[in-house]
């Protein structure tokens, strides 16, 4: 072959090659991935048995071996070079560099010793726009022979490539890492607001002992009910918020008049009446993240039949957030003792439920309601949601009055 | 998915290797490994058979390169068979013809080992 002919070859095999590192370059492995892969391909444009690929940290002041080829002493995978900014200074970047260019230099001179465990012939310091971002590090070339001008100058095209490869996937594994220390900061800010809603629901419940757990009881029961009903997960969400918090503007009215029960005055059920209003006025005041929280607090003593309060709606104009929280804020009444009552038992509570369909409470959600109670009695369901709050009651009883029922 | 598969056979201390498809990628890392799993069993003869061969490139090369390493530093020898004319050229470019024995198939390298076998007694 003439040397005119194989000049020519060796431009094409130049250029195949360089396409190569680009499709490398450009896939979808992980950094060490593409990176020793592109290392392979370097290799093997100069057929060099071995070489390594460092990535510099630039707030450690060294270079920290990423991949290498051809070295099988495992000790060499931990090597780190030590480089100040001043000895950066001094590389030509993305240029290769002998060790007879670097013999002198305080970084080659500290290195010296790895840089012989590594049979290193050319260096070639990897910048992008300025930035030093790694560096390749070559063996001898198969026979010893030099490397010649026109091998450097594709090193110098193929120094660039891998130095923006480099520092591609390095700014995408910080995003990465950013968005995964985001994603666990809103989960963890989340957990904060959740318990800070908890607390606040411990606060309305602990106003009297009578009232202890209502509103978690009220928000699990709710749950439990739209998750039947097929609600969506942040749907849930928001209703369990609102069932936690559905009680808040109890808050500010006497404990005294909470508790007396069915003696009311005039005056003291007009006061009583106003806490659905103050639980709005409360909540409304903040910025869910869910959807409809205030509607549902706002309403939750409404009936279907318009003879609730505050706003008298009728069935059509509740959604079914309303009429769940409506049916389980009475359920849970019936079934707790008061100071003015005791409980009522849970086959009298859900006659008086069924009792009140149509008029009171919605039907539909009632249904759901009773025939969820009745697979978690009979261990249809796995993880029951009403069930363990209604120890201590007569489910017999209830198991019986469910045969009897068809819906 | 790589577009590799490789298979091996050896007697005494000869070893056929058969890569097949694409050596274009890091699939295709498992050939030096191989190679490298051979010597180390002592085997002092790799004969690599390339009819099965599609492609070569420059990861490839660079394969081979590490493989000719490797049998340089385990004094054996490492012979080509079956390449086309194209891989041939490459190898020759890349300078690794030099240290590799080529021959036109299995057989007529399997002739070359006896023959170095006799040679050596």
């Amino acid at each position: 072959m003439t040397n005119k002919k194989l000049d020519l070859k060796r431009l094409m095999f130049s250029m195949a090659s360089l396409a190569d590192l680009g499709q490398e370059a450009t896939s979808s492995k992980d950094l060490s991935a593409k990176m020793k892969a592109a290392l392979y391909v370097i290799t093997g444009m100069f057929s060099v048995p071995s070489a390594a690929l460092f990535v510099y940290h630039p707030h450690r002041h060294e270079l920290e071996l990423l991949v290498a080829k051809g070295h099988r002493d495992k000790a060499l995978q931990e090597i780190l070079l030590p480089i100040v900014s001043e000895q950066i200074k001094r590389l030509r970047p993305n240029d290769p560099h002998t060790t007879r260019d670097l013999a002198g230099s305080t970084f080659f001179e500290r290195n010296r010793n790895e840089f012989s465990k590594l049979q290193t012939r050319i260096f070639i310091p990897l910048f992008v726009r300025g930035e030093f971002v790694g560096a390749v590090a070559l063996g001898r070339k198969l026979g010893g022979a030099p490397f010649r001008p026109a091998e450097k100058d594709v090193l110098r095209v193929i120094a660039h490539q891998m130095a923006i490869t480099l520092h591609n996937a390095r700014l995408f594994l910080a995003l990465a890492n950013k968005a995964a220390e985001n994603k666990k900061l809103y989960t963890s800010m989340q957990r904060i607001y959740h318990d800070t809603i908890e607390a606040f629901a411990a606060a309305i419940d602990a106003k009297d002992e009578y009232t202890k757990d209502h509103s978690y009881r009220v928000a699990s029961y709710a749950v439990a009910i739209a998750r039947e009903l097929g609600w969506k997960k942040r749907d849930l969400e928001g209703l369990y918020i609102a069932g936690l918090l559905h009680d808040i503007g109890k808050i500010i009215i006497d404990v005294k008049v909470i508790n007396k029960g069915a003696t009311l005055s005039a005056p003291e059920i007009s006061e009583i009446r106003k806490h659905p209003q103050i639980s709005y006025n409360i909540l409304s005041k903040i910025k869910f993240p869910w959807r409809n929280i205030e509607q549902f607090v706002l309403h939750h003593h409404e009936r279907l039949d318009g003879k609730g309060y505050p706003d008298s709606l009728k069935d059509t104009e509740l959604s079914d957030g309303v009429k769940i929280l409506a049916l389980v804020d009475a359920f849970d009444a019936m079934t707790s003792d008061r100071p003015y009552r005791d409980k009522l038992p849970l086959v009298e509570a859900f006659q008086e439920v069924m009792r009140c369909q149509g008029t009171q409470f919605d039907e539909k959600i009632t249904n759901t309601f009773f025939n969820l109670l009745s697979r978690e009695l009979s261990g249809e369901v796995k993880e029951p949601q009403i069930l363990p709050h209604l120890q201590n009651m007569d489910m017999g009883s209830f198991k019986a009055l469910a045969s009897g029922y068809t819906m | 998915m790589s577009n590799f598969s490789l298979s091996s056979r050896s007697a005494q201390n000869v070893a056929v290797i058969m890569p097949k498809g694409y050596i274009n990628d890091m699939g295709a890392v498992s050939l030096e490994q191989a190679s490298e799993q051979l010597l180390g069993k002592g085997m002092d003869t790799l004969i690599v058979n390339f009819s099965n061969v599609q492609y070569i490139n420059t990861i490839g090369i660079s394969i081979f390169t590490g493989m000719v390493e490797r049998t340089l530093e385990h004094n054996s020898v490492l012979c080509f068979t079956n390449m086309k004319k194209a891989h041939r050229d490459v190898f020759e470019m890349m300078g690794l013809i030099r240290h590799v024995k080529v021959f036109a198939d299995e057989e007529d390298a399997i002739k070359f080992v006896k023959r170095k076998g006799q040679h050596d007694e």
